[in-house]
């Protein structure tokens, strides 16, 4: 989270900053407006609504659930920097840790190694091309922390060793977090479009 | 405060939304004197909004002089030139003047920032950095201003769209403004909550305070003591009323020339007689009742509607109107045919409400009618949409529409027709009970759990071609690219050929004479052009029967006048049309007939429906739900909550049916603490909840810590010894936390499959110790069950704990602690204040959310979308009607929440007080000792073992 300090000042000199025309100078301007308080607020309420939509996607394995917010986390870091895909990939998840504290941990890495990549990558240069390729790389990413953060993880609920998870890497981990991945990203190139153009009215 | 003798000055004012190729406002003029009344008017687009956004301060204009409250805060370059005067936008004098000058704005919710009303109203003086004292001696006065004291604990978030908008005036009085800016501050609202609002201006104004009213209501403006009335960014009416409103009698054409007469009556004979009314429209409302109607209600009903005009006149126009008349003929023949909408002995409860919201309705509308649905809020108008559309089941009775068996009801030939046996089966209904399919009605039948049948999925995918859905602010459900692309939505998934959806599309647009927009964004519309193509979007499915729920809420003259014409040209070509409205003026500009829902009230006993034997009846339904006549009556739960309607049931079911179970348990919260009675003023937060139980009233920030230091810990739990330790600790929070057993369960037991899961894998994977038993490959050893157990148990320890701090603080109280507990990253240059607002906002918003991406799934459903079923294209298209809507509404939200952070002058860094105060007490610091001895003796076991 170091990084959303510094990095909202060169997004607002490279994005279309829509609070800046007819500023009055107080609260409509900088780095912290009202406005970029009131946008993060509802994409983070919006990863948290997806959040608690979860369902498996791979039939017979349970803990491994499909959820969307990955997508607003995405779209957050592509509309609005690295600093909002952080803040929503970490506060997104703040309801679920007095739930599953070690589950919400991971998926806070996850979601965090998912957009940070793509956002940086888009901010760079902002075409469909540095979309695409943020997107794998992310996907890339947090394809690792996943299988890392579960063989790490699943141990703690499941009396089950290391090497037992590992065994579930091909047949489980693997396919569903590509399928995840897949979900988020296409989705992600879909709408993206469209909700640029409601931001920049 | 600044007494000068003007209010506002504004001189010469230019205002661009696109870089000056067209003006908003383009030279304005206007002087606002201290204390005047003001109301600004004019169509949709006339720039009154931008205006009133000036006046407020809320933001600059691209040229012009702005001097508000005596500061000069904005000064054109090309100006008088005075020495010294800077040009521009000054911050400074912007903040200064900002403090004194109060906003509200449109939509009552987007203005709240918190779960509790004296945190909101308390939100403005705390950015004002306010003394603690002076803070409370301001939330009572300011909500006892606008008759909301009884509710400072209450959850505003649950509250009716009138009740939010008084709390929002709150929360601007709080700030002692000298001016008030209100911008359509009525128009989400029910005749009854805009009369409440309406009556607080003016008490407000009587004592003092400038009131700057945008409205498009002439009766509203007619309050006013001057008008200023605007078309296209100009100044073109100023007239002052006299003082003994003498002006209703000649009142300005507020509705542009070329409006029809119906429309024009429409608009001003909301409050007061038009002429266009006929006489026997100005008779007592119980007079008022169809002469159509058929059968007359029994006595039950009697009562029922004296009730009603008691409480308000709800008088139900007949078809005779003579804006009606000409169209209604035309429709009477074709009414005589087999009705269109046939409903019986309807009821339906939504899942946990106290009562249902429809009770035995029974209603026939004929093909080619066209019938309004009125009453108040919570009378069950939109239930009955819903249900008419299979978006939700009746509990009881049939549905059928074209012929297409929506629901039936296998009882239902036992009593139809027989008043007799639909007895008072009202009270039984009072006990809240899961799961929804629960009903009410005669005795035999309240044991069946599901009787009525649905339908199956061809039936389903035939009535979504038959029945069109308007739900309300259609507009929230566009997504595509284009506007043409939007609107063949609903024909694509009819699965037509593309030339088959162009035609539809290019028609359903031409309708509403919004043919040029076809390539345009639905999105860079103006609001009232995307209720059109929302609505051309349904159209486009030619549906036989259409469902308009509220379509012309807060429309234009304009637009409100294409959408009756296109009811009207939808019923030339015998498309059934049922309108909910909360206008008379529509009823009858556009209805055959009216039936009007509600009535029903707490004490009274159930209303009968007359059964509906004729083709064409006016039934009466007896729909008592939640309506406003019993929210001021004893409706107050346990949980403090006093008032729900229409909207709040609707947010209370999407959160249920998004499977947030977890999320109700954070509203939860806000119940279990709102017990304590409304503390004296200025007493604080603290004195207060002395009665709230130990745990309650721990500092959050010491809870928060001190449980997750538990609940980490309890994963490194590995033998019986330690188990126990660990159960005895959780008992022992669990006791003082006074959360009863059964609530715990309740929030818990969505996480029993998953010990259940856990605990199987667990018994699968262990292969050490002895064996039990053989399952096939998988031996089941003792160690196994064993750790199976210990496994499960360890688990359910974390998931108490969690559901035990959740239960026992406030979203408020977790943000506030949040914060605190960040605050130290200050130094390493995170905004700490701005990241718990963020959180405390999202929190604040998180059902809100759930409940609109429910309405817009109902809505593509209805238009046909499914993302379960169908090709992958086809699937990936309904993943973006529902995803791209629900960006859509937050970024809505944030935009209308950042101009209410700004009215309440919040700013990035500021020094704010806290009417909470945070403290460490004794209690706290037992609490973490207690908590830390308990983890080293249990580290210290796991070491021996």
């Amino acid at each position: 989270m170091s990084v959303s300090s510094h990095t909202t000042n060169s997004v607002s000199a490279t994005s279309s900053r829509p609070d800046t025309a007819h500023s009055t100078g107080v609260a409509d301007s900088g780095r912290w407006s009202t406005r970029r308080i009131a946008m993060y607020a509802l994409f983070v309420a919006l990863a948290m609504a997806t959040s608690f939509i979860e369902f498996p996607i791979i039939p017979g394995i349970q803990w491994l659930k499909y959820d969307p917010s990955g997508i607003v986390a995405l779209i957050a870091g592509f509309a609005f920097g690295p600093a909002a895909a952080a803040i929503v990939s970490v506060l997104g998840f703040v309801p679920h840790l007095f739930m599953d504290p070690w589950g919400t941990l991971m998926a806070v890495l996850v979601a965090l190694s998912l957009s940070l990549p793509a956002a940086f990558i888009y901010r760079a240069n902002r075409t469909r091309k540095n979309a695409l390729i943020g997107l794998i790389a992310g996907a890339v990413c947090a394809l690792v922390i996943a299988i890392v953060g579960n063989l790490i993880v699943t141990p703690i609920y499941a009396h089950m060793t290391v090497a037992q998870v590992a065994a579930l890497i091909v047949p489980a981990l693997l396919p569903f977090n590509l399928l995840k991945f897949a979900i988020h990203g296409v989705v992600t190139f879909a709408i993206y479009k469209p909700i640029t153009t409601l931001l920049d009215k | 405060m600044n007494t000068t003798a003007t209010a506002a000055e504004l001189a010469g004012i230019r205002f661009s939304y696109d870089g000056g190729t067209s003006w908003a406002l383009d030279g304005v003029s206007l002087t606002v004197r201290a204390g005047e009344y003001v109301c600004l008017t004019g169509a949709n687009g006339s720039g009154k909004s931008t205006l009133a956004r000036l006046i407020a301060g809320l933001t600059a204009p691209d040229a012009g002089d702005v001097t508000l409250l005596g500061h000069r805060v904005f000064a054109s370059s090309d100006a008088d030139g005075t020495a010294g005067t800077a040009t521009g936008a000054n911050p400074a004098e912007y903040r200064a003047a900002r403090r004194g000058i109060g906003a509200v704005f449109q939509n009552p919710e987007d203005q709240i920032v918190t779960t509790i009303t004296e945190d909101d109203v308390a939100f403005g003086p705390e950015n004002l950095g306010l003394a603690r004292e002076t803070i409370g001696e301001r939330i009572v006065g300011s909500l006892d201003a606008v008759d909301m004291a009884a509710h400072r604990r209450d959850d505003p978030t649950r509250m009716s769209g009138g009740q939010q908008q008084r709390v929002a005036i709150a929360g601007m009085l709080a700030m002692n403004p000298a001016m008030l800016v209100l911008d359509e501050p009525t128009a989400m609202l029910d005749p009854a909550a805009r009369a409440d609002v309406l009556r607080i201006l003016d008490e407000l104004h009587a004592r003092g305070t400038t009131i700057v009213h945008v409205t498009h209501h002439a009766d509203e403006a007619a309050r006013a003591g001057r008008v200023v009335r605007l078309e296209r960014g100009r100044i073109v009416g100023d007239r002052r009323n006299a003082a003994d409103g003498s002006v209703l009698g000649t009142p300005q054409p507020i509705v542009p020339a070329q409006q029809s007469a119906q429309s024009s009556s429409a608009e001003s004979a909301e409050a007061q007689p038009s002429p266009v009314r006929s006489s026997t429209a100005q008779s007592s409302p119980a007079e008022r009742r169809p002469a159509t109607s058929v059968s007359r209600p029994g006595d039950g009903d009697q009562t029922n509607v004296s009730t009603t005009a008691a409480h308000r006149p709800l008088p139900s126009p007949t078809a005779t109107s003579a804006a009606a008349s000409t169209t209604a003929s035309a429709a009477s023949s074709a009414a005589s045919s087999a009705p269109a909408i046939a409903v019986s002995h309807v009821s339906y409860r939504y899942p946990g409400a106290d009562r249902p919201a429809i009770s035995d309705l029974s209603l026939t509308v004929g093909a080619g009618e066209t019938v309004a649905i009125m009453g108040e809020n919570g009378a069950g108008k939109s239930t009955l949409a819903r249900l008419l559309c299979a978006l939700d089941k009746p509990s009881a009775g049939s549905i059928s529409i074209a012929g297409v068996p929506v629901a039936v009801d296998r009882a239902i030939g036992d009593t139809i027709g027989d008043l007799g046996t639909v007895d008072s089966g009202l009270t039984p209904g009072l006990t809240p009970d899961y799961p929804p399919k629960s009903e009410h009605g005669s005795g035999e039948r309240r044991h069946r759990k599901s009787r009525v049948r649905t339908l199956n999925r061809r039936q389903r995918e035939r009535l979504r071609g038959v029945v069109g859905f308007v739900m309300q602010h259609p507009e929230r459900q566009l997504f595509a690219d284009t506007v043409a692309d939007d609107v063949a939505y609903g024909p694509r998934n009819q699965r037509l050929t593309e030339p088959e959806v162009a035609k539809r599309v290019t028609d359903a647009l031409h309708l509403l004479h919004i043919d040029h927009l076809a390539e345009r964004s639905p999105f860079s519309l103006s609001g009232g052009q995307q209720r059109l193509v929302a609505i051309a979007g349904v159209i486009a499915c030619r549906p036989r029967v259409l469902v308009m729920d509220e379509p012309t809420a807060s429309l234009d003259a304009d637009a409100t006048a294409r959408i009756h014409e296109l009811i009207r040209t939808l019923n030339a070509q015998g498309v059934t049309v049922l309108i909910i409205t909360h206008s008379f003026a529509e009823a009858r500009a556009v209805a055959d007939r009216t039936v009007t829902l509600g009535g029903g009230s707490v004490s009274a006993d159930a209303t009968v429906t007359t059964a509906a034997t004729a083709t064409v009846t006016t039934a009466t339904a007896s729909a008592s739900a939640m309506d406003s006549a019993m929210t001021s009556a004893a409706r107050t739960d346990h949980a403090g909550h006093t008032d729900h309607d229409d909207y709040a049931v609707r947010t209370n079911r999407a959160d249920r049916t998004n499977h947030t179970d977890r999320t109700n348990r954070t509203n939860h919260v806000n119940r279990t603490n709102h017990t304590d009675a409304v503390s004296a003023p200025g007493s604080g937060a603290d004195t207060a909840r002395d009665e709230r139980s130990l745990i309650a009233r721990l500092d959050p920030r010491v809870k928060m810590v001190a449980f997750l230091a538990m609940m980490f810990t309890a994963f490194a739990i590995n033998t019986p010894l330690q188990l126990a330790l660990g159960a005895v600790v959780v008992a022992t929070i669990v006791a003082m936390s006074g959360v009863g057993p059964l609530r715990l369960l309740r929030s818990v037991h969505m996480f029993l499959a998953m010990f259940v899961v856990m605990g199987l894998l667990n018994v699968f994977f262990v292969r050490s110790g002895n064996a039990l038993a053989q399952l096939g490959p998988i031996p089941i050893t003792d160690d196994g069950v064993t750790i199976a157990i210990l496994y499960a148990l360890r688990l359910a320890l974390v998931i108490i704990l969690g559901a035990i701090l959740l239960e026992t603080t406030t979203p408020t109280e977790l943000t506030d602690g949040f914060g605190s507990l960040l605050s130290p990253l200050n130094r390493f240059g995170l905004h700490t204040q701005e990241l718990a607002l963020v959180m405390s906002l999202a929190l604040r918003f998180l059902p809100t959310l759930g409940a609109e991406a429910k309405a817009v799934a109902d809505a593509q459903a209805a238009r046909g979308g499914t993302i379960e079923t169908g090709p992958l294209p086809a699937r990936l298209r309904a993943m973006t009607a529902l995803c791209v809507p629900m960006f859509a509404g937050a970024i809505r939200h944030a935009d209308n929440l950042s101009l209410a952070l700004d009215a309440r002058c919040y700013e990035e860094g500021i020094r704010r007080t806290h009417w909470r105060a945070l403290r460490v007490r004794g209690r706290d610091r037992a609490f973490c000792a207690a908590v830390l001895l308990y983890i080293a003796v249990l580290v210290v076991l796991g070491m021996l073992a």
